[in-house]
């Protein structure tokens, strides 16, 4: 009787967990296999946009647009889907286009066309200018054709060959400026032909005002070629080489960087870097902040205590200005590739841009709303509207060679070199132009390479998961004869088959996957047989050519050596404190404990504040105790950030000693009282105490946090992700964050799963070097 | 070597519990004492009070003719072993008994020896010195093969004395000994019994035993301190508290099987009642005691002999008999009443048969029904 019941209940477990796994890949098989569910006389369109500085405002604007296309095309069914800012956009992007299902129509910004035309991920989409489901009121015609061209790319080259999306906004660049300070300083308001002598001028009036600074300038790679353009220079040449000797490039750039370095409040100094540079302007102690597009504009419309406007891009010996651009793209993989054009057509048409300039966030690309009462509208700041339209004739999209590093590297470089001051002009024009000329005679930027041979490594790996299963079934059978044992283990196989499955499909496979893509290149915005088999070529360019990569495992080395350490210490420390018994110690205990179960990023916010160089508590603190001594304390972040930014990320970490404490108090609480009892009657002191007893008693415990904290540490990335970005240059990019900037920033998922594995070589190696040079020192013998 | 005196101390937690009450024991030099009693008694923390471990809280201790009450343990020249041994299980078994002798040097001879240049030979006549103290104490317990072991590497015994070893090697004025061999099973406990004796006499130590075991107690203490509820019932060698046990409870607690108690009357003409059972008191042994007061009387098992029907004080049925070779204990219960009786063996009485006993008054003690349960004095 009991012995059927049991029967029958194991029965109903197993039909219950086979429903259950059953259930949820049903749910999966059933969205692939009946795309529309019912509705399937509809067709399904999938959109995807970000909000950015428009915020909720932006999400109104496309879901409302969506609407009304809708209604007027009762065919098409929208999807819309909004990941958040354009840096979780295009993490979406990217996983939706390696997963083969991307959306059917996304936003694209122009700086991202070359990267995503030249992966084969965009439908041209020229033939269809004509084709009959056109919105009417959509007429290219009629748009800036210097929005048009960002938009056009072929052979490595914006600007020309096929369009891959239709501009939905755009802006031109210049600065904005404090009315209130400028007439304080007696300077006139920028025309809208002023020079860059004007500019200078006008800042350092400002800047001399009590408490006031000249101008936030900021470095990014193409407002500084704009700014080059002005003086008629490029960083680029035509055959995208770096320019390192052109004396001009070399001026203005050093011109630029003496403002700042060799002036005192003419433009904000790099100590006081916040994380926004555009807010500082909110703060009205800046003359002018730029050079910025249109996208500031929500922001600065929260300003009530002072009077705003904005002036373009100053000239220097031409008129010369840059243009940024988001386009509606269209995926080359859609099913439905006309009622796709009906919508880019749609929402870039007239009507939409007209509702959507009226509420100020966006300049619309059809030049004839731009022009209308929609857009240019004196009554709210900023007054000066047409001065985003008129340089448009002599402006360009900033074009950049389809690889998106080399921006970021020159972002790094000039950084340095204008901004913290660590490099001269020329040091940093000849790094940007050794690692280019580096990355671009690599083997890896070769278009010739063989394809991976998926097919036949598939087999490799399905042969060998055959003949490891058919070896442990053998072994399984020659071990263990007796029946009812293995009735046993096969209960046991079955009650742990889920986990077992969940970690083959969701742990194992991709390890595997990432181990056989670190010997391709390939870009993870493709689908996998893009993947190009490159064998070892991955492992050595890290090796022989990637200064960063070496600068990384520096970084990140430093912060080990001394995070690790000073971290234990302070852990045990505070396990030794916590384990005195006093009334309230668990409430220390908690309050010791709580920062670890803060999260990552609110914690790095708060903590760049901390570090902030002029006003952050840290500096706060050291002043007085540095002063008396002839010394100064560091500006962590920017200016010695080379010495004292992976220090003051080992500072940092020991906000985060609790977790590590709760198990020293465990290890602690462990140890018998009468050896310390022993131990004071074998006249040993306190120290002795702890040194005798205490150490080789918790020593299993030590080893146990001081492994899990090495490994920790070389994992470092939401800190340094969210504080510093890395910067400046690469004094703060940690391993793990540069990996990160290989696989999504610059589309180089093979060549960061190859440090993937080298990090795990490295770890494993570490850990190795632990344990072994830590046997005589670690006794188990008080466990037992 | 040295006199340890305990001055009405006593202990109360923070928790207000009551711990140890106004205990004074005079321990002289070289005396085995052991403080005995149920657990809860008070005996342990007495023992951590003369050790250091435990603060106390009034009264006073002295070691030798020093006041010991704020000195620290490691300060109190004193060695102690540890119900669970305490060794370093990091430790080799050299390095457990050579511990406390490296504590023992002074940095300020140190560094007088280091300024006179002498340094290295004072080191190496210190290192000497130490390693002839452990081979000594190492060969009075036999622990010379097992220096470089681990403790967990040794068995129960072995570390049993390498405790004792860690003690010894650092020859102390006071060792005290905290239920040192309740982890030991009931043979090696023997063994140790017998060499913890013949260390005592071989070193001629003050020593300070705690047990709960009365016959470990009786064994061992040149005399006994008895203990309940935090206060020293008795204290005296272990004949004594044998022989004329101040109360009840002392009664009870010394000798196994454990002394028989009747609770009853005294009648007319001297005669003691308890139900059924009448015993005829001697005259005048008990001199004090009057008709109608009511007693226990107390016989021990081994005062109390088979008889004939005719002469018998108590008759019953034997429950249990437990062959124990030698001899033989039988409990004998008759309505509410039991009897524990030692009778020689070969008796042939098996479980349900009747058996009558006589007890030998002359050994056999009364105790007033009251709060202290004392024994009534006799003549």
């Amino acid at each position: 009787m009991v012995e059927s019941t049991a029967r029958w209940g194991r029965v109903a477990l197993v039909v219950v967990s086979l429903a259950l796994v059953a259930w949820a890949f049903a749910r999966v098989a059933i969205r692939e296999v009946f795309p529309s569910g019912q509705d399937s006389n509809r067709t399904e369109l999938v959109v995807m946009h970000w909000s950015g500085a428009g915020g909720p405002a932006e999400d109104a604007i496309v879901d409302r647009a969506l609407a009304r296309f809708e209604e007027a095309h009762p065919g098409i069914r929208v999807t819309r889907l909004n990941p958040g800012d354009a840096g979780s956009f295009y993490t979406k992007l990217q996983t939706m286009m390696a997963a083969g299902s991307p959306p059917d129509v996304f936003y694209l910004g122009a700086e991202r066309l070359s990267s995503y035309a030249d992966a084969g991920l965009l439908l041209p989409l020229d033939d269809r200018l004509q084709s009959p489901g056109t919105a009417a009121d959509f007429d290219l015609d009629s748009f800036y054709p210097a929005t048009v061209d960002a938009f056009r790319f072929d052979d490595g080259r914006v600007g020309q060959g096929p369009l891959w999306g239709i501009p939905k906004d755009f802006t031109t660049v210049g600065f904005y400026y404090n009315r209130d300070l400028l007439r304080e300083a007696g300077v006139p308001e920028p025309a809208s032909d002023w020079t860059w002598d004007d500019f200078i001028e006008s800042a350092r009036a400002v800047g001399r005002l009590p408490g006031c600074t000249g101008a936030e300038f900021v470095t990014w790679p193409s407002m500084i070629r704009a700014v080059l353009w002005t003086n008629g220079v490029d960083l680029l040449d035509e055959n995208d080489e770096i320019v390192v000797d052109d004396p001009g490039v070399v001026e203005v750039l050093e011109r630029l960087g003496s403002w700042r370095h060799d002036e005192d409040n003419t433009l904000t100094s790099g100590r006081s870097e916040t994380a926004n540079p555009a807010s500082r302007f909110l703060g009205g102690k800046l003359g002018f902040a730029g050079p910025f597009g249109r996208w500031v504009v929500p922001n600065y419309r929260s300003i009530t205590d002072f009077e705003w406007d904005y002036a373009p891009l100053p000239r220097g010996t031409e008129s010369a200005n840059m243009i940024a651009t988001v386009a509606w793209g269209i995926s080359a993989r859609t099913d439905h590739r006309d009622e796709a054009w009906q919508l880019v057509s749609w929402l870039t048409g007239a009507t939409t841009q007209a509702e959507q300039a009226s509420l100020g966030l966006a300049i619309p690309t059809n030049q004839v709303v731009a022009e209308g009462e929609s857009f240019v509208d004196p009554g709210t700041p900023p007054s000066r509207d047409r001065d985003f339209l008129d340089p448009v004739a002599v402006s360009r999209v900033v074009p950049w060679p389809p690889n998106p590093a080399l921006e970021g590297t020159v972002a790094k470089r000039l950084d340095q070199a204008l901004r913290t001051g660590d490099l001269t002009v020329p040091e940093a024009l000849q790094q940007i132009r050794n690692w280019w000329d580096v990355e671009r005679s690599s083997p890896l930027a070769s278009r010739s390479l063989p394809a991976m041979p998926w097919a036949w490594i598939t087999g490799v790996f399905l042969v060998g998961l055959v003949i490891a299963l058919a070896l442990g079934w053998w072994m399984l059978r020659r071990t263990r004869p007796d029946p009812a044992t293995v009735r046993e283990e096969r209960s046991g196989w079955l009650l742990v088959s889920p986990w077992v499955i969940g970690f083959v499909l969701f742990m194992a496979v991709p390890i595997l996957l990432s181990l056989a893509l670190s010997l391709t290149t390939w870009s993870g915005i493709t689908t996998l047989d893009e993947a190009r088999f490159v064998g070892g070529g991955n492992y050595e360019h890290l090796l022989a050519h990637d200064d960063v990569f070496w600068q990384s495992l520096k970084v990140t080395g430093v912060y080990a050596l001394l995070a690790v350490p000073i971290g234990q210490a302070l852990a045990l420390l505070g396990a030794l404190l916590m384990n005195v018994k006093i009334r309230g110690v668990s409430l220390f205990r908690a309050a010791w404990y709580l920062p670890s179960i803060l999260a990552g990023v609110g914690m790095a916010v708060l903590f760049r504040w901390v570090f902030n160089a002029e006003n952050g508590m840290m500096n706060v603190i050291l002043e007085p105790a540095l002063s008396p001594l002839g010394l100064e304390p560091p500006d962590w972040f920017v200016q010695d950030a080379e010495i004292f930014g992976a220090p003051a990320f080992a500072i940092m970490s020991l906000w985060l000693v609790g977790g590590s404490m709760m198990i020293y108090l465990a290890g602690l609480q462990n140890v018998p009282r009468s050896l310390y009892e022993a131990a004071e009657i074998d006249r040993a002191g306190p120290l002795r105490r702890f040194f005798s007893v205490t150490i080789p008693m918790i020593s299993p415990v030590i080893l146990f946090n001081v492994i899990m904290s090495l490994i920790g540490s070389f994992q470092v990335f939401t800190q340094a992700f969210v504080m510093t970005g890395g910067g400046p240059g690469d004094h703060t990019r940690f391993y793990v964050l540069y990996l990160y900037n290989q696989a999504f920033d610059y589309y180089e998922m093979g060549y960061a799963s190859a440090m993937a594995w080298l990090l795990l070589l490295i770890i494993l190696g570490l850990t190795m070097l632990t344990l072994r040079g830590s046997a005589r020192m670690v006794h188990y013998e008080g466990l037992r | 070597m040295a006199q340890v005196r305990l001055e009405s101390i006593g202990k109360t937690y923070p928790g207000g519990v009551r711990a140890v009450d106004g205990v004074s024991i005079l321990i002289e030099d070289g005396e085995f004492i052991v403080l005995v009693g149920p657990s809860g008694c008070g005996k342990s923390t007495t023992l951590r009070m003369i050790a250091g471990l435990e603060a106390i809280t009034d009264g006073e201790i002295r070691i030798g003719d020093r006041r010991v009450n704020d000195v620290a343990a490691r300060d109190r020249d004193i060695a102690m072993v540890f119900q669970d041994y305490a060794l370093y299980p990091h430790m080799t078994v050299g390095r457990n008994l050579s511990f406390g002798l490296l504590r023992r040097r002074q940095y300020s001879s140190r560094l007088r020896s280091l300024l006179s240049g002498s340094y290295r030979a004072n080191r190496r006549k210190e290192t000497g010195a130490i390693s002839d103290r452990v081979a000594r104490a190492a060969d009075v317990l036999g622990l010379g093969d097992l220096l470089d072991r681990h403790p967990r590497e040794l068995s129960g015994g072995q570390r049993q004395r390498v405790a004792l070893g860690r003690a010894i090697v650092r020859d102390p004025s006071v060792f005290l000994l905290d239920e040192p061999l309740s982890n030991l099973d009931a043979k090696l406990r023997g063994e140790m019994r017998t060499e913890l004796r013949r260390l005592h006499r071989q070193l001629g130590a003050t020593m300070v035993h705690v047990t709960h075991d009365q016959e470990e107690a009786m064994t061992l203490g040149d005399r006994l301190v008895v203990m309940k509820d935090g206060i020293v019932q008795q204290c005296g060698p272990p004949v004594e508290l044998y022989r004329e046990p101040v109360n009840r409870f002392v009664a009870s607690f010394i000798g196994t099987p454990e002394m028989n108690f009747l609770e009853g009357v005294i009648e007319e003409g001297g005669v003691f009642t308890s139900g059924s059972v009448r015993i005829e008191l001697p005259k005048g042994r008990w001199p004090s005691v009057s008709v109608g007061q009511q007693v226990t009387l107390g016989v021990r098992p081994e005062h109390l002999e088979r008889v004939a029907d005719s002469d018998a004080m108590f008759t019953g049925e034997a429950e249990v008999v437990e062959q124990l070779g030698d001899r033989t204990d039988v409990i004998l219960v008759n309505g509410n009443h039991r009897m524990t009786a030692r009778i020689a063996s070969g008796s042939g009485l098996r479980e349900g048969d009747s058996a009558s006993l006589r007890a030998d008054l002359s050994q056999a003690h009364l105790f007033a029904v009251d709060d202290g349960e004392n024994r009534i004095a006799t003549k």
